[in-house]
Parts: structure tokens; C-alpha cells; sequence
């Protein structure tokens, strides 16, 4: 019963270190061609679960399906699998060429083919001429080059990516992240990418899946992910949540009516309505960038309330402002754009908040 | 400049504190190590009749003798040296790979435990196992495998060559478990993902990532096995002199300081030469290992 559209596929897998559960019943689909994230605090199993489709990790129970064949009993040099360790693994004593032609020992191609494979590889990666160079003088950015060249080059079915940017600073991370989009889209690989920055899962990936203590809490397309978090504890992993109490008045198939202090009455639709609140009961969940500070003359707005401006935090392009609206006692954290001519507030002025019932989401 | 003026009073007086940290050890390495060594050096170049020359490395090196102690010496401790490399490897590698990480002093402590008794007692050892009327001996005549005893297993030069390996051995094992404990996992892990098997990851990955620990251990085998003096005496009861017995015999039976000495400079140049040759091939291997 293999889907044709799954090059992953994980069915009810365990794993056991003793007694510590690391991994209890991921089942989850990852489809050719994608760029897929495993997201998570560290702890969560997400690099577990990356090293049990490289094969490094025996599962204690369940299925592990790479392109419809079952990989138990697969050893890593046989899987069709090729992984950038996070440590980037370049052997210290071989040249980056030698490196990127490790695994072509067994290639059956003639020995000028495989140097042109290489050479081609390394400049798909931006290091054109540096072959001869000693791996130990190479850069972290460009050891990360290498070990995606020397992947890359052994054309895997999927490409296992465990935490590769960590090691580089906010700069080079942020150039590596749109040169791995790049290079995913040109060789069109599946590319599995392990990591605990949500910003970067959101950037590059098609899908991901978020992970708390060996479990997916939720899969999704980044976009729904930051909408629609189906939990308080994914919303608050992912970007900046404000989270305010409400009360449930009434139900109807599905859609509610609640009261939240200084929000007033407000219909929730349906598709807004999440599980996954902690003890404190209903919770209303909107993003800084959903409240908006209202001048004179903006564009009119669903809902408005009267707030205090309590913190400022500039930034340049944006202004992070912590206010309290009147009625609640947390302040909630709103962030503007910038606009040329338009006045950055100062703590403690006061001002109209702007808001629409269709961008919260209730965890209930 | 006033700052550059402190600077270097301040980098004066660290040095003149490190001087003096190092004092005692400078001493003793003058006195007990570089001084004998230059006696040794004067006294293999004084002339009979006075002046200095290389008469005496002449008469030393063309004697037939000597050529064929130091040949010996070479093939014993490079036999010796083999043998210890050899055996030593897989345990270092067992102690650094299969061994649990809490358990691992424990495993290097029993290793050294060899050395609890003296290096003599343990020599004597051997005799009593591989000699005449040793037990392998009398054991394999008892059970009436053999009428007499094999003069196969004992004043031989494979006699000598295992009683050494056996004193050596934790030394090597040492080195080779260090350079197998710094190697990163994730190379080996590296070496499975791109297609290795894991024999193929050990002799492409592992073995040339732990050469600098294998050299160090050839070296620290090497060099005191070519001056052994007290092995050939004992296991070789005699017969099987090497270079250090002849040193001996010149220098304190003939009391001939200056050939003695020429023979003793002219082992250590051999030595040194062999010793050099390893330390290129471990620069080689060192290059890259960062």
C-alpha cells in the first residue's frame, strides 16, 4: 500500500533509549520533491528522527518507507539516502576534492568523469577551483559548501540536512538559506531539514512538522502553521503570539461566541477554533502584526479598542509597542511597519487599537 | 612607546619567570642528558696518539661484527615494533569504540598493570615460560607430545621479539587509543552515509585519521627496543648479542671508550635516520589532522 506521492514515509514509529521514549508514533508523509522541515526544541526527537531514515538509529518499532521500500534492516551505505551532518563531517585529512569524490570510489564512471562530476558539483555549490585546497583551511560556510557538494554528487533520493546552519553567524545563515532554496529547486531533490530556528523553517520549507517530546504536533504548510497553530504550545513556538483569556458564551456547530476582556464580544468561526489550551481554559491567540495603531486617517479597521501605550521598542524598519488595552491587565505586544511621516508613539501616549475577529484564533 | 616599552619589559620579565619555572629541568636535562651525550661525542672522535678524527667510526663500522649487530638490532626491534603496532591496534580500538565511556579508565588502568612488576621479573618470566626446561616445554613432554625439548622457542631472535612486544605493548596501545578517541564519530558516520561499508570506512576514515597515534607508537616502540641490552642478555642467554651488549663489551670489558662510543654514535644515527623517516610520514599524516 505504498502512495505513489510519498518518498518518506513514517508508520507508527517507536523508539526506545531504555526507558527513555524518544520517538512515540510518528506517522507522517514527506512527498518527493519537497522541502520539508522537522521542527522542534531540542530534546524533541526531530534528529532522531532524521537519522532514522540515514539508518545511523534502529527504530524499536513501526516502519520507516523511503520511495515505498521499507528500510528496516537497510544499512546507512546501502539507503538511497545522503545526509550534511551538523558538524559538516569534511574529512580533515583529504582535499575538498577528495572529499566531494568520497563516496565514488565504487562509481563505475572513468577517473576524468568522476573529476568532472566533481568539479561540476563543487561549482553547483559556489566553489569552483577549490579542489585542491586542504579541507582543515576551508571556512564554515564553505565546509558546509563541501559537504553539500559531496552529497549532492551521489544524486540520493533525499537529501538529510541536521541542523546545518547552526554553526554560521545571523549573515552567512540567512545567504546559506537562500542558496539551499536554490539549490532544492535545481536538482530537485527531497531535501529533510532538521532544525530549532522557526524563522528558518518558515523561509525555506514546502511543509513542516512541528515536534515536542517525541510527538508531530502539527504538519503544516508554513503559512497555516503561523495562522492557524492547532495548539497554545506550537503558537508560542512559532513567531510572537499574544495570548489573552477569554470566556466561551455560546456554541453553534462548531463557531463560538466568547467574551475576552477589553475585546468585547466576538464571534469565532469554526475554522479559528483550536484544542490545545493549557490549564488556564479558553485562550484568544492574535499575532503582533494583527492589532494595528490607528492615526488619524487610516483605513478603517472591523474592531477598535482604546489602549496605553506601556513599551517601545524601535527598530528601524519596524516598532515593536507593548500596550495595554484598556480593561485587560497583560499587555499585548503590536508591531508596525515603519512609515515615512508617520510618528513613532511614545510610552504612555494613548491610542485606538485596530483589530478583526477573522485573524484570532481561539485554543479552547 | 611608553606602552611598547611596558610591553616588552612586561614580555622580559614572563620570559625570565618561565626561565626560571623551567631552571630545574634545563639543569638536570644539561647535566644528565646533553653533557654524557657530548663526552660520548668527544670521546668517539679523539685519536689514539691525541688530535681528533674519524678513525674510530673507520675501524668500528668496517668490523663485521658490529655491521651485523646492528643489522640484527634493526630487524628485532623493527620485528618487535611490527608485532606491538599490530597487536596493539585492535585493543586500543576495542577500548575506544566497543568500551563503555565510564568504563574506559578502568580498561587503561589494567592495561598498565604489566608494568606493576618490574621489567627484569617480567623477562624472566618468559624464560621460564619458553626456556629448556620451561613449561611450555616440560608441559608439551609431559602430555608426550614431544620427547625432548623444541630449541625452536627459545635463544632465538622470535623468542627476544616476544618478550619485547610484550613489555611494549601497553605503550603503543596508549597513542593509538588517544588518536582513536579524537576522531569525531560523525567522520564515521560520514563514511557509512556515502556509501562505505564498514570495513571500507575503517581503512578510508579511521585508520588514516588515526595514523598520528600509530606513529607515535611505532616511535615510542622503536627507539628503546634498538638500545635494548638487558632483553638479548637474558632470553638470548648469551648467544644472541645486539648492538647495546657489543656498546657494553667495548666500552667496559675492553675498556675502549673511543671505538665504544663511535659504535654508540653510529647506532644512533641509524636510529635517528629510521626515527626521522616515521616523523615525515607522520608530518604527512599530521597535515591535515586539525
Amino acid at each position: 500500500m505504498t502512495t505513489k506521492d510519498a518518498m518518506i514515509e513514517f508508520r507508527d514509529v517507536h523508539k526506545y533509549y531504555g526507558d527513555y521514549h524518544a520517538l512515540r508514533g510518528i506517522t507522517a508523509t514527506i512527498r518527493p520533491g519537497e522541502f520539508f522541515s522537522l521542527l522542534g526544541p531540542s530534546g524533541c526527537g526531530k534528529t532522531t528522527l532524521l537519522r532514522t531514515i540515514a539508518g545511523f538509529e534502529d527504530i524499536s518499532s513501526g516502519a520507516v518507507l523511503v520511495d515505498g521500500r521499507d528500510m528496516a534492516g537497510v544499512p546507512a551505505n546501502k539507503r538511497p539516502t545522503n545526509m550534511v551532518f551538523q558538524s559538516y563531517a569534511i574529512f580533515p585529512h583529504l582535499s575538498v576534492e577528495e572529499n566531494v569524490g568520497f563516496g565514488l570510489r565504487r562509481d563505475p564512471r572513468s577517473k576524468d568523469e568522476k573529476a568532472r562530476a566533481v568539479a561540476e558539483a563543487l561549482e553547483m555549490v559556489g566553489l569552483k577551483g577549490y579542489g585542491k585546497r586542504a579541507a582543515h583551511a576551508l571556512s564554515g560556510g564553505q565546509r558546509q559548501r563541501v559537504a553539500l557538494a559531496r552529497a549532492l554528487i551521489l544524486k540520493p533520493k533525499v537529501l538529510l540536512l541536521d541542523e546545518p546552519l547552526s554553526a554560521l553567524d545571523k549573515k552567512m545563515r540567512e545567504q546559506m538559506q537562500v542558496e539551499l532554496i536554490r539549490l532544492q529547486r535545481q536538482v530537485g531533490i527531497t531535501f529533510i531539514l532538521v532544525t530549532h530556528d522557526q524563522e528558518e523553517a518558515l523561509v525555506m520549507s514546502d511543509r513542516i512538522a512541528v515536534m515536542f517530546e517525541g510527538e508531530i504536533a502539527q504538519l503544516a504548510d508554513p503559512e497555516t502553521l503561523y495562522r492557524r497553530p492547532n495548539s497554545r504550545k506550537v503558537a508560542d513556538f512559532i513567531g510572537t503570539m499574544n495570548f489573552l483569556p477569554a470566556r466561551v458564551l455560546e456554541e453553534n456547530a462548531g463557531a463560538v461566541e466568547i467574551e475576552a476582556a477589553g475585546f468585547g464580544r466576538i464571534h469565532v468561526d469554526a475554522s479559528q477554533v483550536m484544542g490545545g489550551a493549557t490549564a488556564e481554559g479558553a485562550t484568544v491567540g492574535f499575532r503582533p502584526e494583527t492589532l494595528t495603531i490607528l492615526y488619524e486617517g487610516s483605513a478603517a479597521t472591523d474592531r477598535e479598542s482604546m489602549a496605553t501605550i506601556e513599551e517601545v521598542v524601535y527598530f528601524g524598519d519596524m516598532t515593536y509597542y507593548d500596550v495595554k488595552i484598556d480593561g485587560t491587565e497583560t499587555p499585548v505586544r503590536i508591531s508596525m511597519r515603519n512609515v515615512f511621516g508617520r510618528p513613532v508613539l511614545d510610552r504612555g501616549a494613548r491610542a485606538r487599537v485596530g483589530w478583526s475577529p477573522g485573524a484570532l484564533v481561539l485554543f479552547r | 612607546m611608553a606602552s611598547s616599552s611596558g610591553k616588552s619589559a612586561e614580555g622580559r620579565s614572563e620570559a625570565a619567570s618561565g626561565l626560571l619555572l623551567v631552571s630545574p629541568t634545563l639543569i638536570y636535562a644539561v647535566l644528565l642528558l646533553a653533557a654524557p651525550l657530548v663526552t660520548v661525542l668527544i670521546y668517539s672522535l679523539s685519536l689514539e696518539g691525541g688530535g681528533f678524527g674519524f678513525d674510530n667510526y673507520v675501524t668500528a663500522w668496517s668490523d663485521r661484527i658490529n655491521q651485523l649487530l646492528i643489522i640484527r638490532s634493526l630487524t628485532v626491534s623493527l620485528s618487535v615494533t611490527l608485532v606491538t603496532v599490530l597487536l596493539a591496534y585492535p585493543v586500543a580500538y576495542f577500548v575506544s569504540f566497543y568500551v563503555k565511556p565510564e568504563r574506559k579508565s578502568l580498561w587503561l588502568f589494567l592495561i598498565t598493570i604489566p608494568f606493576w612488576t618490574s621489567y627484569l621479573i617480567r623477562v624472566f618470566l618468559w624464560k621460564v615460560i619458553l626456556g629448556f626446561n620451561g613449561v611450555i616445554n616440560s608441559g608439551l613432554m609431559s602430555i608426550g607430545i614431544i620427547d625432548e625439548p623444541l630449541q625452536a622457542i627459545n635463544y632465538n631472535v622470535p623468542a627476544l621479539v616476544m618478550t619485547l612486544a610484550h613489555a611494549y605493548a601497553p605503550f603503543a596501545i596508549l597513542p593509538i587509543f588517544v588518536a582513536l578517541e579524537k576522531i569525531d564519530r560523525s567522520f564515521l558516520e560520514a563514511g557509512r552515509d556515502l556509501g562505505e561499508s564498514q570495513l571500507m570506512t575503517f581503512f578510508r576514515v579511521t585508520l588514516p585519521l588515526s595514523m598520528p597515534g600509530v606513529i607515535a607508537a611505532v616511535l615510542i616502540v622503536f627507539i628503546p627496543t634498538v638500545g635494548d641490552y638487558v632483553t638479548p642478555d637474558l632470553i638470548g642467554g648469551g648467544k644472541l648479542p645486539m648492538i647495546a651488549n657489543r656498546i657494553e663489551g667495548t666500552l667496559l670489558k675492553q675498556n675502549n671508550r673511543e671505538l665504544g662510543s663511535a659504535i654508540a654514535v653510529g647506532a644512533m644515527i641509524v636510529v635517528a635516520v629510521v626515527s626521522i623517516v616515521f616523523l615525515l610520514l607522520n608530518r604527512r599524516f599530521l597535515k591535515g589532522a586539525k
